[in-house]
């Protein structure tokens, strides 16, 4: 773009914040691109076992600046350098994961992972308990690290890659929890244990009377003990989780993943769909245009005629129907959108250049003796590459809305995560209905101020496009 | 006489449209072997009924699968599937054509028939009704709207307006009615949350309209909100365009008084392009209920569309895609010929 050109482009205010939009945008693509690893759709956010240590359908940590009452925050409590002590022949390694509680609400869940695990001899034993800030010891789990088939040969492994226990679903867990309720003169059935959990007994305070109601505040610390046979025996480490009631920038949706993740991936998915399509609709259309209306004749004929059936089509039926009868890929969106999408363009192209074609600057390069290709491209082109870059900025927002309302009906490309998609899996779920806003609204807002960029910086291309408009203000 | 060519013409064009859609939708089930899956889960469908009847009867094994082996020829005889897919192209087209659209396989009509021109002619209605209302109500704010900000061009009004119509242009219909839902449904508790009637239906007439009124209000509010901006943009544009023909500033430089200046020599010509504007509005926005349709399960032919399509159903498909291609051109047609009725000048 020309110097002067630019200056006018520059002075609007509107421009301004196009680019200063576009450019953040880029950015975070950039960081996307290069952070996210390549098959981040298929193996971390379409993947449910990968989020299984996230809580579930949690509001964004800042809610908390919002409430006296904090939620609990998540935690993750990992070490791999246990204790070690020997007695009556068993080498004890005690891996001591401790954490501060100071919420005013329990946990959602509790979990256990353990890593790999190696021993010679009979299989070690595991013992989990928790200390409460009260000077309690809650028993929750014990547990042989398998049993030694007879074909098998020392060194034995086990718990590889890691083994997570669920505490907050175990049964095992339940019945401990209940036995230490009634230690503590707490006479609870089976089945009330199992549905407070772990989660909610060991983090409420205890009286005579039964569980309180009040969250007790202060230092806990899980013991898990690893007993093996001989000195050799070593697990490699464990990993306790906390779940919280609130999670991260974005919270999580159903199935825990971090919305975060998946609304920054969403930016460079938008970009590429956005930009692609509309390169591809652009240049096709406007060539088009070009050869219709400068060589004229059956070929301006035929051009014409494609482009006025293709002006006639109602695209979001075709769009739906194609993108459901073959495999729902984002290619294939972009490639009907490209199909479907050149002939306004080109009508509209045409009918500019046909002014351009009388121009004397024309007649005169035909006059010389210039060949129709060069005219086209050397002094056709030229004079109308503004509108025609305005156009294609303005196409944009278009072909990305189109995506996100294919991914709403469920007709998304699952390797690419996008925002559409993650509406359409809010809707369908129900979240809408559960009032789950942090899910439901910040897509949305991402989706409209990605189009809002590219709107904002076709309007700030528009004094540039047509001189008219500037002589008026 | 050249008035009636380029109608003529326009009608060619747009005959060969719906023939050309028709024709894509037919050639890709057949030639992606969608139409042969369908068709042979329907066979397998139909012979397992038959099937449970026939054992009652037929108490012999041997003789039950031969029964059984000629009752599938003779259906697969029936759907052509015996024959290469292209061979059935003509019929099927032939029969959408005059509009003898067959019945449907799983999808049925709220009364429980099957029959595709039911099942359509029960929603049509609903859409129609809220697309136009939608497109009454938005036209009427938005034209007042983009008028008085193109009289008051530059102004932080005429701003307002601009970046209002600039979002809309960037807003997801359906995203607007997740936002309703959250709002109006969920937190205010004042609209429900999607639907046409409540369970059970109000009984008197009354009662039954004024029901369906409350369920439709956030399907076209959202509508609304999603087409108002662009009406705005237009309006403002095309408004914007007279006030700078020389005619308008010999009127003003004449003191002719602005409201009749505004009224006879702005609206006036401002007039075509706005009215042709209403008809290309309504025929868009039916495609694009597909989307607001389905966010507040309101039984109109979007919502039938999509679930036609996620359930397979042939020529539910092939109908409703003819049917949105026919009004869509159907309109089109009626904008050709609106523009020789409004604008004098076409006429010449």
């Amino acid at each position: 773009m020309p110097a002067r050109e630019w200056r006018v482009f520059w002075s609007s205010p509107t421009s301004k914040a196009g680019v200063l939009l576009l450019a953040s945008m880029t950015i975070v693509s950039l960081y996307v691109l290069i952070t996210y690893p390549q098959d981040f759709g298929l193996r971390i956010w379409n993947n449910p076992g990968y989020w299984a240590d996230y809580p579930k359908e949690a509001p964004p940590s800042w809610v908390n600046l919002f409430t006296a009452d904090k939620l609990p925050e998540h935690m993750v409590i990992l070490t791999d350098s246990p204790a070690y002590t020997y007695s009556d022949g068993q080498y004890y390694k005690v891996y001591r994961l401790d954490f501060q509680y100071e919420y005013s609400d329990t946990p959602s869940f509790l979990s256990i992972t353990l890593g790999p695990a190696i021993f010679y001899g009979r299989p070690p034993y595991l013992e989990i308990t928790v200390e409460r800030p009260d000077g309690l010891t809650v028993p929750l789990y014990f547990a042989t690290a398998g049993t030694v088939l007879p074909e098998e040969t020392p060194p034995y492994r086990r718990f590889d890659p890691s083994q997570r226990i669920f505490l907050s679903g175990e049964e095992q867990v339940a019945r401990s929890l209940q036995l230490f309720l009634r230690m503590n003169n707490v006479d609870l059935s089976y089945n009330d244990v199992a549905r407070l959990g772990p989660e909610r007994i060991i983090f409420l305070e205890l009286s005579g009377e039964g569980l309180g109601e009040r969250v007790l505040k202060g230092r806990y610390i899980v013991n898990v003990v690893f007993i093996g046979d001989t000195h050799d025996d070593n697990l490699s480490w464990a990993k306790f989780v906390v779940g919280g009631k609130v999670y991260g920038l974005s919270g999580t949706d159903r199935i825990g993943r971090d919305l975060a993740a998946g609304l920054l991936f969403g930016f460079p998915v938008a970009l590429l769909i956005g930009l692609v399509t509309s390169v591809l609709t652009t240049s096709i259309g406007s060539s088009l245009g070009i050869m219709s209306g400068y060589i004229g004749g059956r070929v301006d004929e035929i051009i014409q005629r494609v482009s006025d059936i293709l002006n006639n089509i109602p695209l979001l039926p075709l769009l739906i129907f194609f993108t459901f009868i073959f495999k729902p890929s984002i290619w294939l969106i972009v490639m009907i959108l490209v199909v479907f999408g050149w002939s306004g363009l080109t009508i509209v192209v045409r009918s500019i250049v046909l002014q351009v074609k009388s121009e004397q600057y024309v007649e005169a390069a035909v006059s010389l003796g210039a060949p129709r290709w060069r005219i086209m491209s050397r002094h056709v082109f030229p004079r109308i590459a503004p509108f025609i870059l305005a156009q294609m900025i303005l196409s944009t927002p278009s072909a990305i809305l189109a995506e996100a309302s294919l991914s709403f009906l469920g007709l998304g490309d699952p390797s690419l995560p996008s925002w559409g998609q993650m509406l359409d899996y809010s809707f369908r779920s129900g979240g809408v209905n559960i009032g789950l806003w942090w899910w439901i609204i910040p897509p949305g807002v991402l989706i409209v101020v990605t189009g809002l960029t590219f709107i904002l910086l076709s309007l700030g291309l528009e004094p540039v496009v047509s001189p008219r408009l500037r002589r008026m203000r | 006489m050249s008035l009636v060519r380029v109608l003529a013409l326009k009608a060619v064009t747009l005959i060969l449209v719906l023939f050309g859609v028709l024709m894509l939708v037919v050639l890709v089930l057949g030639a992606t072997g969608v139409s042969d899956r369908i068709l042979t889960a329907y066979v397998g469908e139909q012979l397992r009924a038959v099937r449970q009847e026939l054992s009652q009867r037929i108490r012999d094994p041997v003789e039950l699968e031969r029964a059984l082996e000629t009752y599938r020829s003779e259906l697969i005889t029936a759907y052509g599937l015996d024959r290469p897919w292209y061979t059935r192209l003509p019929q099927m087209i032939l029969r959408v054509l005059i509009l003898d659209l067959g019945s449907s396989r799983t999808v049925t009509s709220f009364s429980g028939s099957s029959k595709v021109s039911d099942i359509i002619l029960e929603r049509l209605p609903n859409t129609v009704a809220l697309v136009t209302t939608a497109v009454a109500i938005s036209s009427a704010v938005g034209i007042a709207l983009g008028a008085r900000a193109a009289l008051k061009a530059g102004s932080r009004y005429d701003r307002a307006v601009s970046l209002f119509s600039s979002v809309s242009f960037a807003l997801p219909s359906w995203w607007m009615g997740l936002i309703y839902i959250l709002a109006f449904s969920f937190y205010l508790g004042i609209f429900p949350f999607g639907g046409l009637y409540s369970t059970p239906p109000p009984t008197t007439p009354l009662e039954r309209a004024a029901d369906i009124l409350w369920h439709a209000t956030l399907p076209v509010l959202t509508l609304v909100t999603v087409i108002l901006g662009g009406w705005a943009y237009i309006s403002r544009t095309i408004v914007l365009n007279v006030t700078r023909e020389d005619f308008v500033a010999v009127a003003r430089a004449k003191g002719l008084k602005e409201n009749l200046l505004m009224r006879r020599y702005i609206i006036r010509p401002a007039a075509p392009p706005i009215v042709t504007n209403i008809v290309f509005a309504i025929s868009g926005s039916i495609g694009g209920a597909i989307l607001t349709e389905t966010v507040f399960n309101f039984p109109g032919m979007g919502r039938l569309y999509y679930e036609a399509i996620t359930s397979f159903d042939e020529n539910l498909v092939i109908a409703l895609t003819y049917l949105y291609t026919l009004i869509y051109i159907a309109s089109r047609f009626i904008l050709e010929i609106l523009y020789v009725v409004l604008d004098p000048r076409v006429r010449i």
